[in-house]
């Protein structure tokens, strides 16, 4: 397989509503500023892919109602979906397509209108004959896992709250973010809403409408058409038995995600996380999650997430930045997350994450998290 | 064993830049929209945000009808006629009503726009496309 | 910004879904409060639900073992926010307790409704019971919820 490299991205200005455009113009949105930014043409583009929640909008083949927004017409197409998992999926299938020499330049963009659907619906429709009379959502899933998570850890309220802080602060330091809140407090996140014991409002991720897309570039490309691309050291994924109580103590070992993490760490040579890596995008769909990936992904031991916070190891000025640009917990266009993550990282690696840049960012971990059916890991670097 | 559910769901779309000024146009001024793209030299209808050919965002929109060309037809039972139609100006055809009396439409054939009395800017402000008698020529 | 249309649309889903005969002979079960998992005769697994493979080993499952109507509470929430019913997408209330049950002779874990909503009286390790409806008709909502083993 060949080297591949990713040398531009681009993203919509996330929102709770952009009934401004339709969903091909929010395509286009991402798609035209990340072809802007690698300083391609449309005519350039050899493939692209797509990644979507189609249950969500209740449109069928969504990938036929964007892919024209995506520069895909007269081009392979096709879409990926893996639950929240689908964005950082279609990365590694365009990181694939375009190591196996198949195409040299793949466009891969993510979208999620969520206000034009319905949510919940979509979470709700499990299986039909085991537990849809009980499922409550992403929302259930997570609070389930989390009394265990907290029993078993010690982890308290107040150092999830951390995390939201963390979050809605780095996020005003980026245009593209949903929430942001540079004075947000530890009481704010404790004083908002209830939403399943222990999940506070300001705990759980929101629901935005966006998109986002990263151009993929054989190595060949990447170096006649970037000073400084985001060259893909490893990529991995991993997929799950399918019923959330199937799955052994959830939050505490996480098997796919760990597994992946393990085997995109050892194809990149990473064998002290928090010290080789200069900074980490992961999918943090509520605070209580991102503690638990802390300890799965080895930035610290068993026990030790929540005083990584609090010792402010992973913020924006810490020795690992965890998610410097907000997070999941700041905009979550479910399609298009993954790729943010991504898009985030490499636009680190490439030097333009603007005013949440980490100075001299050379290797940065994204992940990627499907309920707990899938996790993907992608680490990006500055040299091939 | 068989389980059999029914959901409803809402779903709330956003019709976009084109979009939204193909619906007003139908809804204030019974007027069709396209856009046109002057690099590929060709005009689309409905209105879109940029060509699907090209790329190129920033497309002119242009009037297009109200009389129009039957490219194809189908009947579906208990629901009508559905033919594609184009719209004079237009290099492309729009899926639409066909109204009656229909008596062995030929692709070709020239018909005309008609709306609704009652318009609230959606496509259905459109009442269909109406076969135009010949006056015996 | 010049004027933009929505267009809202409700749509009704109608499904169908065959259940697969493990499915069936289980839901054949909980009609007479029987509860029966299948088991991995490679890893040992005791899966519910029942299904036809063990996602592990991949082998097939054949062999079938009972399972009690009491179990351990691994983990548990109480839902605030009204959460829709998949069954037909009418709000259901909250508050309302929820757990992940693993049921003795069972490995994996159920999860269901507690009809207990105070978190504080809720707490991992707790030794939960089903409570079964009156009338029984072969499907998971035969259990009404899962109550404390006083
Ligand atoms: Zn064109
Ligand atoms: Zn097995």
């Amino acid at each position: 397989m060949r080297p591949v490299a990713i040398i531009g991205t681009g993203q919509t200005n996330h929102a709770r509503c952009r009934d401004d455009v339709s969903q091909p113009e929010l395509v286009r949105e991402a798609a035209s500023r990340a072809l802007d930014d690698a300083g391609l043409q449309p005519a350039d583009v050899d493939a692209v892919i797509l990644s979507n929640m189609e249950l969500f909008e209740g449109r069928a083949l969504p990938e036929l109602w964007v892919g024209e927004g995506a520069f895909a017409n007269g081009k392979p197409c096709m879409k990926i979906a893996t639950g929240g998992t689908s964005g950082t999926s279609s990365c590694i299938a365009g990181f694939h397509q375009a190591a196996s020499g198949l195409f040299d330049i793949v466009l891969v963009v993510g979208f999620e209108k969520h206000s034009e659907g319905h949510t919940q619906t979509g979470m709700a429709l499990t299986d039909p004959f085991w537990d849809r009379a009980v499922a409550s959502g992403a929302l259930g899933n997570f609070a389930l896992s989390i009394s265990q998570y907290m029993a078993e850890r010690g982890v308290s309220e107040e150092q999830a709250a951390r995390v939201a802080v963390k979050s809605r602060r780095n996020a005003a330091r980026n245009p593209h973010a949903h929430l942001s809140d540079a004075n947000a407090t530890i009481e704010d996140v404790l004083n908002s809403r209830l939403l399943a014991y222990p999940i506070h409002l300001m705990d759980m991720c929101p629901q935005s409408d966006g998109a986002a897309a990263i151009v993929v570039a054989s190595g060949d490309k990447a170096r006649k058409l970037s000073a400084k691309p985001a060259w893909v050291k490893a990529a991995a994924t991993r997929h799950e038995q399918p019923y959330i109580g199937d799955i052994e103590q959830r939050l505490l070992t996480m098997r796919t995600l760990r597994d992946a993490s393990r085997s995109a760490y050892a194809t990149a040579g990473i064998t002290e996380p928090l010290k080789q890596l200069d900074l980490a995008e992961i999918y943090e769909p509520v605070t209580y999650a991102e503690l638990a990936w802390y300890e799965i992904l080895g930035f610290c031991a068993e026990g030790e997430a929540g005083h990584l916070i609090e010792a402010g190891v992973t913020g924006i000025d810490g020795e690992l930045p965890v998610n410097p640009s907000g997070g999941v917990l700041s905009a979550n266009p479910v399609g298009a997350t993954g790729v943010i993550r991504v898009a985030e990282a490499a636009a680190q690696i490439l030097g333009r994450a603007g005013a949440h840049q980490i100075e001299g960012a050379k290797t940065a971990l994204a992940t990627g998290y499907g309920v707990y059916a899938w996790a993907d890991a992608v680490i990006l670097g500055s040299a091939v | 064993m068989i389980r059999e559910e029914a959901i409803k769901i809402p779903f709330q779309y956003a019709a976009g830049t084109a979009g939204s000024e193909f619906l007003i146009n139908l809804r204030d001024h019974r007027q069709l929209t396209g856009s046109r793209c002057s690099d590929c030299e060709r005009t689309l209808a409905p209105a879109r945000a940029y060509c699907p050919d090209c790329g190129r965002e920033g497309l002119h929109s242009v009037n297009i009808g109200p009389g129009a060309e039957l490219v194809s037809w189908t009947i579906v039972p208990d629901k009508g006629v559905f033919a594609l139609v184009r719209p004079d100006g237009a290099d492309t055809a729009m899926l639409h009503k066909l109204l009656g009396p229909i008596d062995d439409p030929q692709p070709g054939i020239r018909l005309q726009v008609v709306f609704r009395e009652e318009r609230s800017g959606h496509i259905n402000d459109i009442e269909g496309f109406a076969i135009v008698q010949e006056n015996g020529e | 910004m010049s004027e933009r249309v929505s267009v809202p649309i409700e749509m009704v889903q109608s499904w169908r879904y065959s259940s697969g005969d493990s499915m069936e002979r289980f839901s054949n079960g909980i009609r007479h409060k029987r509860i029966e998992a299948v088991k991995c005769g490679n890893c040992q697994r005791r899966y519910l639900p029942p299904r036809p493979v063990c996602g592990n080993c991949h082998l097939s499952l054949t062999e079938w073992v009972p399972v009690s109507d009491v179990g351990t509470l691994e983990a548990w929430t109480v839902v605030y926010l009204p959460f829709l019913d998949g069954r037909t997408g009418e709000l259901r209330d909250g508050p309302y307790g929820m757990g992940l049950i693993r049921l003795d002779g069972s490995d994996t874990t159920l999860n269901h409704f507690l009809n207990q909503n105070d978190p504080a009286k809720l707490a991992v390790g707790m030794r939960m019971r089903i409570v079964w409806r009156d009338e029984l008709h072969g499907a998971m909502d035969d259990i009404l919820h899962f109550e404390e083993v006083s």
